[in-house]
């Protein structure tokens, strides 16, 4: 596999090859679909700020091994943790997750990621903050969270809220997949290239040798295509969507669709108020609130704030809808939570606003983010600031 | 190039070469080289410290609704209808003032078509208490965070159209309109002002005369003056107004009244006997379409009288409960304070709209250097650059926190504090839209010439808040009704030899103050001083006016012409009302705020405040309630203050909770949105 100048340095769960002036991290837990480990994530963390300060790196490119390119974050074992020792232990998994993020979205070179396969959870953490996204036709995108009990975080409230109309609640409260060509229309995919060609175009980045985004952008482009949208696709649903996400409330956009419902009946339509009916309710009132938040703050803000909300749903203080849902979905899997509350009208906004406030633990501090101030960052990341 | 010898060919030549090779260096050196050499923008939220939680800060100005107002915020920016822009990287709204006027009306409407559609007009009519109209105060506030055409648009169908249904309207009205306006089935204006006539509402010439016979009245235009003037929604889209007119009675005149007319039928065409004009490009608001009407002895039925105060009967006969005209148009008129109010907080916002983007840009900018070849200086960190926002800053804080009492005194409201609600926002609609010119102009210049481009906000927005000196009452004209108000008191304590009682004015119950000799920080500093400064001002100027008003009439003056000749006076009176208790409200919100960074910060702003009022208004040194000396003490300790908010600028401005979709590119990163790669448009 590896050519002649180029070094393999072998880790148990992040591989990396360097090319030239590229590093290519491969993500490798094929058995658990490359899921993001506590060393998978230090090890991704440790290299980027490495990379950044080494002259000799102009390029970063992400992939995964195995037919997944990651699963999300190892959620079970922040379960085990949790149960092991306390919510702290839990929180500290998610610092480190959300600190790669934010250094991913602030990033001085360009992070190209080949989404191959699955991408879930904790896998657009370490995906969309980066500069280019490269979708196949294998690719299938989901936020799940709310169906876990949790929310979308890494940062999703930042990426999510900023996809076209209301499509970022769509995806955050529903859990609903997507495929390549959806998100390159969406935009959460920068650019589309079939799994056959990606060899090709791995091989030419590795002669790129620059950290010019406008460079790296034309060689992906000269093995891109432009997908066509299925027939039954979402995205061509955005007129609707628009019209039952954008409402206030959890409620009003339930409402909104089972409207749209009574009008046209369709198995789109069906499938959304059916997801939206079996996540944790307490979840997809934070969700939502999240993502409208999101969409008025910064990415730091966005994470600094998701981080209090994952240490409320950690502490389980508030709510144990979280070890509900992996007791009900990733061990037991009897895929059928008993959430607490049951039913929306039961959540004030007064519960919901405690997720966002700070913990009441004088031990405990809020993210802390680290210092970008001696970069030169570029254009896109100074406006995620 | 004939004259030039080849020496200088030659050299001419090398210095283009070497400019050549310089250049190519550069590329080749990447990013880390061309900072050195080349500006490159730097991000305040990476060099700058914020030491209090801006959520929380955000709280205490915003206060009610957050949720709501964020909601809101995403509506706009998710919608194409918005016209977002990307400049450097990010994205931003604003109506797209190239438009020609038509076509900035036409955006507006279907702007409001489709927050009407997803659900932000809900209840605005049909509900009722003061949960609702805290929420619709939030809506307003922060639509007008977008474009005020937009705001003003909105309030004219509902608070003007629809307030005069709820207010001056009963059952019959409420029944057949309100449903209906709130869907905008029927778009509504309000027809009070005329070319003649302003703020002298009771001078219209507008005639309505009851024809028994029919059951109707009859509108009528007698002469040019009373064309309806400035009525927004009139020239291209209401399909109804409320008109004031004066009511004839078997030749009798009752005094003005209102009245419903159907302007436009359900496919925009006039309707017989109304003639409408436009009223041509303004100087600011053209997405709203202001329109000049005539009535040419329009007939509408008797039951179109909005009778709340008073009414006519089949058989021609008036009637009403209150029998003196002064005390019925009093009654009347009182309902519509809503306008002052809301006018009162979209300045505050507009006002927070310019001072982040002045300072978010003087942090980061710079301009010559303290020492040569150091970099140059962040404007900001100039103490002359503190010194002209800094005061500012804080005080649309003070403003802000005096916008909220103000609206939690409107939705409370009782008949007893409908006086005090009255006087209040009378001064707080004079002093705070004044305040946001000032701060615009202000930040414009700060801005250099960046402030000039449209898209900058801050310069723009001075044309498009203008008007608001003028409309709901001229603030010259409100500032006299305030001393009036303050005279009143004044005059009924006096001669009853009765306590002050109400508008703050009971520590004239007390002894004169004494302002300490010796002005140390400290004492400055305490809000003590600040609060005894500012009431030894209204007080003195309460008493100077009194004398001159008696002075006036005991030399045979007439009352109305004895206020004309006290206008000095009057208006230092009412600013000195509205700053005690703009002071009072921001001090009061301080309180509740705990111990830690966050009330360091408040409390610097208010002294800040404070000082800055006393070392503006000339009347401090003009009547002696400081000398010199402590005049000087002032103006040190609020260059001192100054200094010291330094450091919280960037937290402070962000607390404002504007979203940068809602600023200017010249608040981000100016250098990539000017950059060649992003100047097609």
């Amino acid at each position: 596999m590896a050519s002649q100048d180029s070094v393999m340095i072998h880790t148990d769960q992040v591989l990396v090859e360097e090319k030239s002036s590229a590093r290519i991290l491969v993500l490798n837990r094929p058995k658990q679909l490359n899921a993001l480990s506590y060393p998978m994530i230090s090890r991704l963390l440790e290299l980027f700020l490495a990379y950044e300060a080494d002259p000799n790196v102009n390029l970063i490119i992400l992939k995964g091994n195995g037919r997944a390119f990651c699963a999300g974050g190892d959620v079970a074992a922040v379960v085990h943790d949790i149960r092991k020792a306390n919510w702290k232990s839990g929180a500290q998994f998610f610092s480190k997750e959300f600190i790669l993020n934010y250094v991913m979205a602030t990033y001085t070179k360009p992070q190209v990621s080949i989404l191959n396969g699955i991408v879930m959870g904790g896998g657009n953490g370490v995906t969309m903050h980066g500069r280019f996204r490269v979708a196949t036709e294998t690719s299938v995108f989901a936020m799940p969270e709310t169906a876990l009990g949790l929310f979308p975080d890494v940062g999703a409230s930042y990426f999510l809220s900023r996809l076209p109309g209301f499509f970022g609640e769509y995806v955050g409260l529903t859990g609903a997949r997507l495929d390549g060509a959806e998100m390159l229309a969406c935009g959460l995919a920068t650019h589309f290239v079939p799994a056959t060609k990606l060899s090709l175009l791995e091989e030419a980045l590795y002669k790129v040798d620059s950290s010019d985004p406008a460079i790296i952008s034309a060689i992906i482009d000269c093995y891109s295509q432009k997908p066509k949208l299925k027939d039954l696709s979402a995205y061509k649903r955005l007129d609707v969507i628009d019209r039952c996400f954008s409402r206030k409330t959890v409620e009003d956009i339930l409402s909104a669709l089972e409207r749209e419902s009574m009008d046209k009946a369709d198995d789109w339509i069906n499938n959304t108020i059916w997801s939206l009916k079996k996540a944790s309710p307490t979840s997809l009132k934070i969700s939502l609130r999240s993502i409208r938040e999101g969409r008025i703050q910064g990415v730091g803000q966005c994470l600094t704030r998701e981080f209090r909300m994952v240490c409320h749903v950690m502490e389980g203080k508030l709510s144990k809808d979280f070890f509900e849902g992996c007791r009900a979905i990733l061990l037991d899997k009897d895929r059928n939570p008993k959430w607490e509350p049951a039913r929306l009208e039961l959540i004030s906004e007064g519960m919901v606003e405690q997720y966002f406030s700070r913990m009441d633990d004088e031990e405990w501090d809020d993210l802390k983010l680290p210092s970008r101030s001696n970069f030169v960052l570029p254009g896109h990341a100074i406006a995620k600031l | 190039m004939s004259s030039e010898s080849p020496t200088d060919r030659a050299s001419r030549r090398t210095r283009i070469l070497s400019n050549h090779l310089t250049t190519s260096d550069l590329q080749v050196g990447g990013n880390s080289l061309q900072s050195n050499i080349c500006l490159s923008y730097s991000p305040p939220e990476l060099h700058e410290k914020i030491e209090f939680e801006v959520r929380k800060m955000r709280e205490l100005l915003d206060v009610h609704n957050l949720r709501d107002r964020d909601w809101l915020f995403g509506l706009m920016m998710q919608s194409k209808l918005f016209n977002p822009q990307e400049k450097g990287g990010k994205v931003f709204v604003m109506p797209d003032f190239n438009h020609t006027k038509e076509q900035q009306r036409e955006m507006t409407m279907k702007r409001i078509e489709y927050l009407l559609e997803r659900g932000v007009f809900d209840g605005w009519l049909t509900t009722r208490g003061p949960e609702t109209e805290m929420r619709k105060f939030a809506f307003m506030e922060t639509l007008g965070i977008f474009d005020q055409s937009l705001a003003i648009k909105i309030g004219v169908h509902f608070f003007l159209w629809g307030g005069a249904i709820q207010f001056f309207g009963t059952k019959r009205h409420h029944d057949k309109w309100l449903r209906d306006t709130e869907t905008y089935r029927i778009k509504g204006c309000f027809a009070m002002t005329e070319l003649g006539h302003g703020s002298n509402v009771r001078g219209i010439e507008t005639v309505a005369t009851y024809d028994p016979k029919t059951d109707e009245f009859v509108i009528t235009t007698p002469c040019e003056s009373a064309q309806k003037y400035w009525i927004g929604g009139a020239a291209n889209h209401a399909t109804h107004t409320v008109v004031f007119s004066q009511l004839n009675i078997n030749g009798r005149n009752q005094g003005v009244h209102a009245f419903i007319v159907q302007l436009r039928d359900f496919d925009g065409n006039i309707c017989p006997n109304i003639r409408i004009a436009d009223c041509g490009h303004k100087i600011g608001l053209n997405g709203v379409d202001n329109g000049r009407i005539w009535f040419d002895n329009v007939r509408i039925p008797r039951e179109n009288l909005l009778n709340s105060v008073a009414d006519v009967t089949p058989d021609g006969q008036y009637k009403s409960a209150i029998q003196d005209p002064d005390q019925r148009f009093a009654a009347f008129l009182a309902p519509l304070t809503s306008g002052r109010v809301t006018i009162s907080l979209s300045a505050i916002y507009s006002a927070q709209i310019g001072l982040a983007i002045a300072i978010r840009y003087a942090l980061s900018r710079r301009a010559f250097s303290f020492v040569p070849n150091e970099p140059e200086v962040l404007l900001l960190d100039y103490p002359s650059h503190q010194r002209r926002l800094l005061p500012l800053v804080a005080k649309t804080y003070a403003m802000t926190c005096a916008g909220n009492y103000l609206k939690k005194m409107y939705v409370k409201r009782t008949p007893e504090s409908n006086k005090t609600i009255h006087v209040v926002s009378s001064g707080f609609k004079a002093v705070l839209t004044w305040h946001n010119m000032r701060t615009l102009q202000e930040c414009r210049e700060a801005c250099g010439g960046q402030g000039l481009k449209t898209e900058n906000q801050v310069g723009h927005l001075k044309g498009e808040y203008d008007v608001q000196s003028t409309f709901e009452g001229d603030n010259n004209v409100l500032m006299q009704q305030v001393s009036k108000a303050l005279l009143g008191e004044f005059i009924a304590a006096k001669k009853k030899n009765k306590p002050f009682k109400g508008l703050g004015l009971e520590y004239m119950n007390e002894h004169w103050p004494v302002i300490p000799s010796q002005l140390t920080s400290d004492i400055l500093r305490s809000s003590n001083f600040q609060i005894t400064a500012l009431r030894l001002r209204e007080r003195d100027l309460l008493n100077r006016f009194a004398a001159e008003m008696s002075q006036h009439q005991s030399n045979g003056v007439n009352k109305e012409y004895a206020f004309a000749l006290g206008y000095q006076l009057a208006e230092d009176l009412g600013r000195a009302f509205s700053d005690r208790i703009i002071f009072e409200t921001f001090l009061n919100d301080e309180g509740t705020v705990s111990t830690g960074p966050m009330k360091d910060a408040v409390g610097k702003l208010r002294s800040l405040y404070a000082l800055t009022c006393m070392e503006e208004d000339a009347a401090f040194l003009r009547y002696g309630y400081l000398s010199t000396e402590k005049a000087a003490a002032v103006r040190a300790e609020v260059a001192k203050l100054c200094s010291e908010l330094r450091p919280h600028a960037l937290g402070l401005v962000s607390s404002f909770g504007v979203p940068s979709a809602f600023l200017s590119p010249i608040a981000f990163n100016w250098i990539d949105s000017n950059a060649w790669s992003s100047s097609s448009a």
